[in-house]
Order: structure tokens, then C-alpha cells, then sequence
């Protein structure tokens, strides 16, 4: 039973995979928030629900660019 | 010129030692110790000296004595990479090996200049007790080319200056020396009755009751063809990334460090006859890696060099490199060799709660001295408190460093060492305190700065700035 060693958090053969579906349900969610934004009037919009989205979109978007720098061999 | 005898001065020396004794504990004289063998094995065979000194100590006087002296002369001090000691435990079967403590001492009234090394035994010697030690000691450019200047076709000979006495502040009852050359090519040995040479091995000895701080020069004049390979500076920096990889980057500077070529270097004599032309120019180095080694290069100024060669295994991986062309006598290269490790077998947590970081020292190249050291050890951002635990003395300090995705910088721990051996390639650790937490830093940047666009995009689109109802 030697040292412990330490390794990374999220297994590392997961990246490709993890970066793909993070990516692209983040690129879904952004076209939703824009599909918001085009077909609802001034009047009409919610600032609750733009918030919601572009957070829910840039959470995806963010972790799915981490992960595609990490799957691409740039260990930040 | 004789060395001053010892017994003019030991009147006034005894009473000086005496007067410190009073202060402080007086390393043992000549009258407390006495050596009954020594037995020297010089290694020739590489451009790298290796002695292996075996010492039967004897304690005459009647205080229990704790320390040894080790004398060496001011050049061989200058140019020594290594000193290790071990005592030898036990009788035949059961003989085990006790590493000692070895430190440079300063003793007043050191005769032309000597430099000494305390031994610490790890039992005091009792008046009449004998002890065994092992002494390795490891230099390095000593050994001169001679000629100094040789062409393509020459062999490279080079003198090694020693003495036939082991040059020790304490009597020596008996001792012998022997020399091994790298071939049967000597051309000249200096004789101190007895000597005898036998194909690769010079023997001096056995000399019998030879006072302290005798010494005598001797000059041996042999062939040597292994390829003088020195790294003048080396700069590994090691990157370390939480999210499962090692990346380290190398910088050379070669150097060829024989005998100088003079003349033409002519391509085509080279390539026709290898066993003639160039037998001491430096063709190709193997450098020593850890397993899993990944994604490996090795360029230079001019761009990527593809003479090389990698072979991995399970337990280790051998790079051969070739330089562009081949190195003679004086001669310059530098590269940088880049590999990227897995995390897992370098990083671990120790039980305080720390992380710590196991690699190993020195050059990977096998028989290369590296003249000055410098290895740079990058920690995630984040990460406090770093400290170094080393097996010999380096220097260091602590730099930063702006790499992808930093918003304050990486701390980097810096050491460096001078005349590093490859025995030197020992592992060391460099410890740490990081709190996991701060792993989300990176993707949280990321996502903010998506953020930041989304409600720039809301703002431009709620935002009412006509001018016209």
C-alpha cells in the first residue's frame, strides 16, 4: 500500500466525449436563446427567462470549451 | 620540496588543539586516529572519475573519537560532484551497509591548502576500536586532454594527475592504490616503487607507514575514446496540471569536452571508416525516461530534428538522440527535448493533508555531467506554501509564471545545482497545500466570459436608444 496518487477529478479518457455533449447541448440552449430573442416581441420578453438561458448556456459552453482544451492536449 | 614533517609542528599543535578543546569538540589528530588499510579503486573507464576509497580506522588515543577526517587537495576539491560514505555492519553474511553523514569542514593550519570532509560515525570509537568505511567519491574535468589538440583520425589521450598516497591527516599503517584505464592503451604511468601494471589495471602499492600529508604525484597517460559529453546548462521545467498530466520541457547545451579538434573535418573519411575517424566525437546520447511517456520532441532553433529514436517499455523508455552532426573536441549543440507524463505516477497526497510531487533529479542522459542545473517545478495556480525536500544541497527560490487561463500567476520553485553526475538522478520532492475548490476556477472563468457575451447580447436588445418615439 504505497503513497496515494492524486489524479484528475473527471476520468481523463471521458474528456472527448464529455467536451462533445457539453458543446453541443451548450449550442442548442444559445440557439434557443436567440430563437427567444427574434421571435418575441419587446413588450413581450421576460428578463427572468433571457437570464436563465444565456446562464444555462454559457454553464455548458464554458465547461464544454475546458474540456475540449483538455481533450486536445493543452493541459490548462 | 618535501611536505612539512609532522613532528616540528606537533608541539605547537597539540597545544592549540588543546586550547580549543576547551571551546569546542577538536576534530581527532593524528594521535587519536590511525588508518590500518586503504585500499583506493580509481575507475578510469569514463570521463567521469570514480574512486572508491575503502578505510579500516583505527582509534589510538585514549577519548572516544566521533569523527573523520577527510583530506582532499584543493583542485580535487574543486572539481569533487559526490562524496558518499557508508559504514560497513556485520560479518560476512549478515553485512549490511549504514549510510553516513559527510560535510565540508574548515580546519585551521591546513597545509597547502587542503580541503576536508567530517564523516560522522554513527557509534564513537573507543580507544582500540577499528571500524570499515566505504567512501565513493565522484569528480568531474579532471581528466586533461593530451594533446590538447587532435584531428579527425586521432585517437584522444588524456593525463590524470593524482598521488600514489592517499593523502590523509592521520598515519597510514597500509594502503594501496589501483587505477583501471578504459583499454590497454597507456601510454606512460609514473612509478613509485612498487607499481605493476597488469592489460587495464595500474597497481601502486602496498606502501607501509607513511606519515599525514604525505603525497606524491603521479601522472598516468592513457587512451580514452568515450565520448566527453557535458551539458553546460541545462533548464527543466516541470508543469504540473491538476487535470492529469506532467508536461517537461528541457533545454540543452552540449558541449564536447576532450581534446579540441584542429583541421578539416572531412564527411565522407567520417562515414567510411567509423572505427578510425571520429572515435571520441560525440554521435548519438541515450537519455533514461520514466514509462508512459507521451507525445516526445525534440528540436532545436532551426526546427524539428528527426534523427532520433524512442523505444518504450513497461518500466522504462530509452530516446536515443542523434545531435545534426556529429560533436568533436570543442565543439557546440544545444536542442530542447519536450515529453508530457502521466499525472498519477508523479503526484501524491501525503498523510498531513499535503500533495507532493516525486521526480526525479538530474539529466536523463546516462554519463553526462551537467555543469549547472536548474530545474523549475510550475504548481497549479492556486497552490501555496511550496517547499523542497532534496537528498544534497541545491539553492533555491521562487518565480512566477503567466501560462493559459491565469489570473495570478503560477508559483514556480526553482533549483539549481552545479556539477551534477548521473549519480545525482535521485528522487526528489516538492510539497504543496491546494484546495480542490480551486480546480473550478478555470471552467468558471470560462463560463463568465460566455456570460458576459449573453448579456451583452441582452442589453443590446432591450435597450432602447432611438431617438424617435
Amino acid at each position: 500500500m504505497g503513497p496515494k496518487p492524486i489524479a484528475s477529478p473527471v476520468p481523463e479518457s471521458w474528456y472527448p466525449a464529455l467536451s462533445v455533449l457539453m458543446v453541443a447541448i451548450g449550442l442548442v440552449v444559445t440557439a434557443s436563446f436567440f430563437i427567444y430573442e427574434a421571435t418575441s416581441s419587446r413588450r413581450n420578453r421576460s428578463l427572468a427567462k433571457e437570464l436563465t438561458t444565456g446562464a444555462l448556456a454559457s454553464f455548458f459552453l464554458g465547461f464544454g470549451s475546458l474540456f475540449l482544451l483538455l481533450a486536445s492536449g493543452v493541459y490548462v | 620540496m618535501a611536505p612539512p614533517t609532522i613532528g616540528a609542528r606537533l608541539t605547537p599543535a597539540v597545544s592549540i588543539f588543546a586550547l580549543l578543546s576547551l571551546l569546542v569538540v577538536a576534530l581527532p589528530s593524528a594521535q587519536e586516529v590511525q588508518i590500518i588499510n586503504a585500499e583506493r579503486r580509481i575507475d578510469l573507464t569514463s570521463h567521469i572519475i570514480r574512486v572508491f576509497l575503502t578505510l579500516k580506522v583505527e582509534s589510538i588515543g585514549t577519548a572516544a573519537v566521533s569523527e573523520i577526517l577527510l583530506a582532499f587537495p584543493p583542485t580535487e576539491a574543486d572539481h569533487l560532484a559526490l562524496i558518499k560514505v557508508q559504514a560497513a555492519v556485520g560479518k560476512r553474511k549478515k553485512r549490511a551497509y549504514v549510510p553516513l553523514e559527510v560535510n565540508p569542514t574548515e580546519v585551521p593550519d591546513a597545509p597547502n591548502g587542503t580541503k576536508y570532509f567530517t564523516i560522522s560515525l554513527l557509534n564513537p570509537l573507543k580507544s582500540g576500536e577499528a571500524a570499515t568505511l566505504e567512501v565513493l567519491y565522484i569528480l568531474t574535468h579532471s581528466l586533461e586532454p593530451f594533446p590538447a589538440e587532435i584531428s579527425q583520425s586521432e585517437s584522444q589521450s588524456v593525463y590524470y594527475r593524482d598521488s600514489a598516497l592517499l593523502l590523509s591527516p592521520y598515519h597510514v599503517k597500509q594502503q594501496m592504490t589501483f587505477i583501471k584505464t578504459p583499454s590497454t592503451k597507456v601510454e606512460s604511468f609514473t612509478t613509485v616503487e612498487p607499481t605493476n601494471r597488469a592489460s587495464t589495471e595500474l597497481k601502486y602499492g602496498p606502501y607501509e607507514d607513511r606519515t599525514p600529508y604525505s603525497y606524491s604525484p603521479i601522472i598516468v597517460h592513457f587512451q580514452n575514446n568515450n565520448p566527453f559529453a557535458v551539458v553546460e546548462e541545462l533548464v527543466r521545467e516541470v508543469e504540473i496540471s491538476h487535470w492529469g498530466s506532467l508536461h517537461i520541457t528541457e533545454h540543452y547545451s552540449l558541449l564536447h569536452a576532450g581534446a579540441r579538434h584542429k583541421g578539416i573535418f572531412s564527411r565522407v573519411e567520417y562515414q567510411s571508416r567509423p572505427s578510425f575517424s571520429g572515435v571520441s566525437s560525440i554521435k548519438r546520447l541515450l537519455a533514461r525516461l520514466p514509462p508512459r511517456v507521451h507525445s516526445v520532441y525534440y528540436r532545436d532553433e532551426i526546427g524539428n530534428i528527426s534523427s532520433s529514436h524512442l523505444r518504450t517499455d513497461v518500466q522504462k523508455s530509452e530516446l536515443e538522440i542523434e545531435p545534426r552532426y556529429p560533436l568533436f573536441g570543442g565543439w557546440k549543440a544545444t536542442f530542447v527535448i519536450g515529453y508530457g507524463l502521466p499525472l498519477q505516477d508523479f503526484l501524491f497526497e501525503s498523510p498531513d493533508g499535503r500533495r507532493y510531487l516525486n521526480f526525479s533529479f538530474g539529466c536523463p542522459f546516462v554519463e553526462t555531467v551537467v555543469d549547472k542545473l536548474t530545474i523549475k517545478v510550475v504548481l497549479p495556480e492556486g497552490s501555496k506554501d511550496p517547499s523542497a525536500v532534496v537528498p544534497f544541497p541545491v539553492e533555491q527560490r521562487l518565480e512566477k509564471k503567466y501560462s493559459y487561463l491565469d489570473v495570478v500567476g503560477r508559483t514556480v520553485l526553482v533549483l539549481e545545482k552545479k556539477n551534477v553526475v548521473p549519480e545525482h538522478n535521485t528522487p526528489f520532492q516538492v510539497y504543496y497545500t491546494f484546495n480542490p475548490i480551486f480546480m473550478l476556477a478555470e471552467p468558471i472563468m470560462l463560463a463568465s466570459a460566455f456570460f458576459l457575451i449573453f448579456m451583452a447580447c441582452v442589453a443590446y436588445l432591450n435597450i432602447d436608444i432611438s431617438i424617435r418615439k
